[in-house]
């Protein structure tokens, strides 16, 4: 798709900056989390051998990365509105498939293996984004009346969220399903929901909280027990958020260093390279490190908030609003998890966390704000 | 200009709603941060530096192995090894050097244990001594200070009680290799790891492996421990209980004695491998710990090829034992008739070429009775002469020849039943693809480029024992756990194959069988059981030659191989039991003993009948029994 140059005075080059500033960042604790004496890593014959394998793999989904924003860029909103639905209906189709076929790795079924290709696919990550855009539609087409949505009106809406966070809970991947529910709400309330719905539901709510905690797997309980009360088991589940909190403690106001961490470099820190990545950054950089980091996800917030205000239709805003809240809802969860205020629920920290489909989905998702965002003069009825 | 649709509701006093939101909520985020670094900040950094709880792996009990009765043949026993866990050596060539002189060994081997490369956790312990004696702990426990990071941990080790007995069945077993750590049937294991090498051991390894445990460690500055809890415990390996019985193994191995070759007792009813030997044998034992100097070596490379299980690996000419498929062949497709008489004066015509009977003088006038009791080789040139060898090779493909039974044991033979369509695939020269009749005798007497396995033989018997149904040959009754709560029994016996013949030609070939033990004329009369017991056995000899008459020689290398496979109680068979000895010469000679000890060990333990010694004519008082039930 050609882009016109006069569009591309519009490019917000502030959020491009923090957009790749923040994986930088994140590739520096990596380096540190991944550190291995022991074990030369290089993805391609033209990278050098780093003794970082979660460095060295997190350079290659960084460079992909830079395509897929670059992809997210070159879709016009138009082909965006046109493509929700059936991206939707696609996204369930790979969810229903993961259900019916999936791998299961670590007790959940959550990937997909292509045959022949020899690689995996967790449909999660699409799903989210498939999510969004469909919500943003349908929102965008019904909006409500003053007073906000009323109970025939918020049935539908929440079925488009609802389905899919079921079939991510069956996997089971209650982290990702809160993340999918999550969206659908803010992205729901944001557009108003009557007062009346909001009691009742809350009521049917805290009426269900027994029974959800039933349903729940005895390793999510014991989870959220532990997270209660640590004490109550060092050695098993609350190993993680033990050694995730001293190693976030012990960081002190400076931290301890750049690679001078003992609660990663000893391998007291579990998953440090994926879901714990800031517990790394904690100890090492000290709150002075976790403020700076968080202000810059604050800034990067606040930049594509300010981007869904300024654009000039409804499904447009509803786009941007929807991948602010998924960011948003993947930072606070995934901070929240390390320094013990959440239930361990294996959230990666967008753009910091060493993985290939969430950077990718993220980047993506940020063409995408940025597309729209530069397209915003020259609307063409959707 | 395009016209901007409507915005139904107003977007920027929600957007800074929503923005004082993510505002709260990461402030709530930083004031958790405050309260851990900044107010417990002290706390936490003390917690971190005293953080000396180490995990370390706990190494599970293998499965043990069991015969049908239970008896233990594979168990474990606790072994002391040594571990070194570097970060707490101050000085690893000192520390190596004073254990070298302590342990009697070379230290650049010892250094190069702990050095050896592999991923390995910080803290983690390497092994650098395995089963080391009971004096060198107390030695090494005695100078526990001079040896800094030097531990002793009791671990499991296997112990085959019964030494070489039914050694190619149990298998042994070492320490994984990097090749089999890249297989996916490997996953989860870790370096250093033992698991199965070869038989049992290695195919239900999966089973007897049991799941490693993770003990954690608390441990003070200096890395000694201070106390331990544990993490996860380690789950021991499932039983596997074999369908082999010790005590029919032990006397098929001790018919073999000093000779090479193999024994294989199949339950024709249901496939279950009551023993397989093969010899010369190798001892599991040797596999644990440290292997003798030389052992090694001879397994490998020894004339013996004491590794190779000949019961399924060893591919042989069958000899006249073929001519129990060559007999089906020939009455069911009608070549010969069940009256049809051939003259034999110990040789025969084909085309330019003179083929002789092993009886220079000949045989006389023979039906199928008599060709297969004296095993007439003219009788059979002719039958193989009227069939072709396709139609042999279909024959003997029923009876499962030249594939594998399907024993899940490991890198079986599939032997070779030749044909013109395998004589194309074989050869490249269109001269030599060709099939010529010349060829088709020495096929229909088991020799030429025919082959088969010990146990395919048995399979063989045990299809005409059956009645014509051929059952998968399994090693495994059951799989229990170590404390009997969870038992896998669903080892259904499978039928791989039919004959398809009619009852009166299994009937036919049974008769003949049993002449080939019973009559006066018979090949086989060694293998009679004690006459007093009632039990008739039937089967066949055979007698292959390693290489072809003409360039026979005077060494034992060239001796004939002996064979013979057969069954018994005649007419409703409970065990079929071939055997071959390699160079052994006649069949009824050497190899027909064979198998009447094997039998006869059978029929003690399963009847409780006893051999009567020589001189003595007395009969035990079961078998008077035995008979008084039998006479009512």
């Amino acid at each position: 798709m050609p882009i016109d140059r006069r569009i591309l005075k519009q490019f917000d080059y502030p959020l491009l900056f923090l957009a790749f500033f923040i994986p930088l960042l994140g590739l520096g604790v990596l380096f540190s989390a991944g550190y291995d004496s022991n074990r030369m890593v290089s993805l391609a014959w033209w990278l050098p051998l780093i003794p970082s394998e979660a460095f060295a793999r997190q350079i290659v989904f960084l460079l992909f990365g830079v395509a897929a924003m670059l992809a997210g860029v070159s879709v016009s909103t138009g082909m965006l509105s046109r493509i929700a639905y059936p991206a939707w209906f696609g996204a369930l189709a790979l969810l229903v498939l993961v259900d019916l076929f999936g791998v299961i790795v670590n007790g959940s079924q959550r990937w997909l293996v292509i045959p022949g290709l020899g690689f995996q696919i967790q449909p999660a990550e699409p799903t989210k984004l498939a999510l969004i855009l469909a919500m943003a539609r349908y929102l965008s087409r019904h909006p409500p009346r003053p007073g906000g949505y009323r109970f025939k009106e918020v049935l539908p809406i929440a079925f488009l969220f609802l389905l899919p966070a079921a079939l991510i809970l069956r996997q089971p991947d209650l982290g990702t399903a809160i993340v999918v529910a999550s969206i659908g709400t803010i992205m729901m309330l944001f557009m108003g929901v009557h007062l009346r719905v909001i009691a009742v539901v809350m009521a049917i709510g805290l009426a269900s909280i027994y029974p959800a905690w039933m349903s729940l797997h005895d390793y999510q309980r014991r989870r959220i027990e532990v997270l209660i009360n640590p004490e109550l088991d060092p050695r098993g589940s609350g190993y993680h958020i033990n050694q995730s909190k001293i190693a976030v403690g012990s960081g002190k106001l400076l931290g301890k260093g750049y690679m001078e961490g003992t609660q990663t470099q000893l391998e007291f820190l579990p998953e440090h390279t994926t879901d714990f990545v800031f517990s790394v950054l904690a100890e090492e950089w000290g709150f002075l490190g976790c403020i700076t980091v968080l202000g810059l996800y604050l800034a990067f917030l606040y930049r594509m908030l300010q981007i869904a205000a300024r654009s000039k239709d409804l499904f447009s805003a509803m786009v941007v609003l929807g991948i602010v809240a998924m960011i948003f809802i993947h930072t606070t969860v995934n901070v929240g998890m390390v320094i013990g205020l959440l239930p361990v629920v294996g959230i990666p920290l967008p753009l910091f966390s060493h993985g290939g489909s969430g950077l990718l989905s993220v980047l993506f998702s940020i063409g995408l704000v940025l597309g729209i965002d530069m397209r915003r003069f020259m609307f063409s009825k959707n | 200009m395009p016209s901007y649709e409507k915005i139904p509701i107003q977007i920027a006093p929600r957007v800074t709603v929503f923005a004082v939101l993510i505002c709260i909520l990461f402030g709530v985020l930083i004031l958790r941060l405050w309260f851990l670094q900044a107010i417990h900040g002290d706390y936490f950094r003390d917690q971190s530096e005293n953080n000396r709880i180490r995990q370390v792996y706990v190494q599970p009990p293998r499965g043990l192995i069991l015969d049908r009765n239970s008896v233990v043949l594979a168990k474990n026993r606790p072994a002391f090894q040594v571990d070194i866990v570097l970060e707490d050596v101050p000085d690893l060539s000192q520390t190596i050097k004073r254990l070298a002189e302590l342990t009697d060994r070379p230290a650049d081997e010892l250094l190069r244990a702990a050095k050896s490369p592999g991923r390995r956790r910080p803290f983690e312990p390497r092994m650098v001594l395995k089963d080391v004696s009971r004096e060198v702990v107390v030695e090494l426990e005695a100078r526990r200070w001079e040896l800094p990071g030097v531990q002793v941990s009791v671990i499991p080790a296997r112990l085959y009680p019964f030494g070489d007995l039914a050694a190619h069945v149990i298998g042994y077993i070492g320490e994984i290799s990097a090749k089999q750590l890249e297989r996916p049937g490997y996953t989860g294991y870790r370096m250093g790891d033992v698991v199965g090498q070869t038989g049992i051991e290695a195919r239900w390894e999966r089973f007897l492996q049991g799941q490693r445990g993770i003990k954690e460690v608390v441990v003070n500055a200096a890395g000694t421990k201070t106390g331990e809890a544990s993490f996860e415990r380690e789950l021991s390996g499932q039983n596997v209980v074999l369908t082999i019985d010790k005590d029919v193994q032990a006397a098929g191995e001790k018919a073999l004695g000093e000779h090479k070759g193999a024994v294989v007792a199949i339950d024709p009813r249901n496939g279950e491998v009551i023993a397989m030997v093969s010899a010369p044998r190798f001892d599991p034992n040797w596999f644990v710990g440290e292997m003798p100097r030389g052992v090694w070596a001879d397994l490998i490379q020894g004339a013996g090829k004491k590794l190779t299980n000949r019961a399924t690996q060893g591919t042989y000419p069958p000899g006249s034992v073929f001519k129990v498929v060559m007999e089906a062949a020939a009455l069911d497709s009608g070549v010969m008739s069940m009256t049809e008489r051939v003259s034999c004066g110990g040789q025969m015509k084909i085309g330019n070429r003179t083929f002789r009977c092993h009886k220079r003088e000949g045989h006389g006038s023979v039906n199928h009775f008599g060709a297969l009791v004296q095993s007439c080789d003219v009788y059979f040139y002719t039958v193989g002469n009227r069939l072709g060898v396709d139609r042999i090779h279909s024959y003997a493909s029923r009876f499962g020849l030249g594939q594998p039974t399907g024993i899940n044991l490991g890198d079986e033979s599939a032997g070779l039943v030749p044909s013109t369509e395998w004589k194309k695939r074989a050869y490249r020269d269109p001269e030599q693809q060709r099939w010529y009749p010349g060829e088709t005798p020495s096929v229909a007497i088991g020799q030429g480029a025919v082959t088969a396995t010990p146990i395919q033989m048995a399979q063989v018997l045990a299809a005409i024992a059956s009645g014509g149904k051929l059952y998968r040959p399994t090693l495994v009754r059951r799989i229990q756990s170590a404390d009997g709560t969870f038992v896998d029994d669903n080892f259904a016996p499978e039928v791989v194959g039919e004959l398809g013949l009619d009852s009166s030609i299994i009937e036919t070939i049974r008769t003949d069988l049993i002449g080939v033990v019973n009559d006066p004329q018979g090949t086989a009369r060694r293998a009679k059981l004690p006459a007093a017991w009632n039990i008739v056995v039937a089967g066949k000899t055979g007698t292959s030659q390693v290489v072809s008459l003409d360039h026979r020689e005077k060494s034992d290398a060239f001796e004939h191989h002996a064979w013979f496979a057969g069954f018994a109680p005649a007419e409703a068979p409970e065990l079929v039991v071939a055997a071959i000895v390699e160079n052994g010469g006649h069949g009824g000679v050497t190899a027909a003993p064979v198998v009447q000890e094997v039998l006869q060990a059978y029929f003690m333990k399963s009847r409780g009948l006893s051999v009567a010694l020589p001189g003595t004519e007395s009969v035990t008082p079961v078998k008077r029994v035995e008979e008084s039930t039998r006479a009512n």
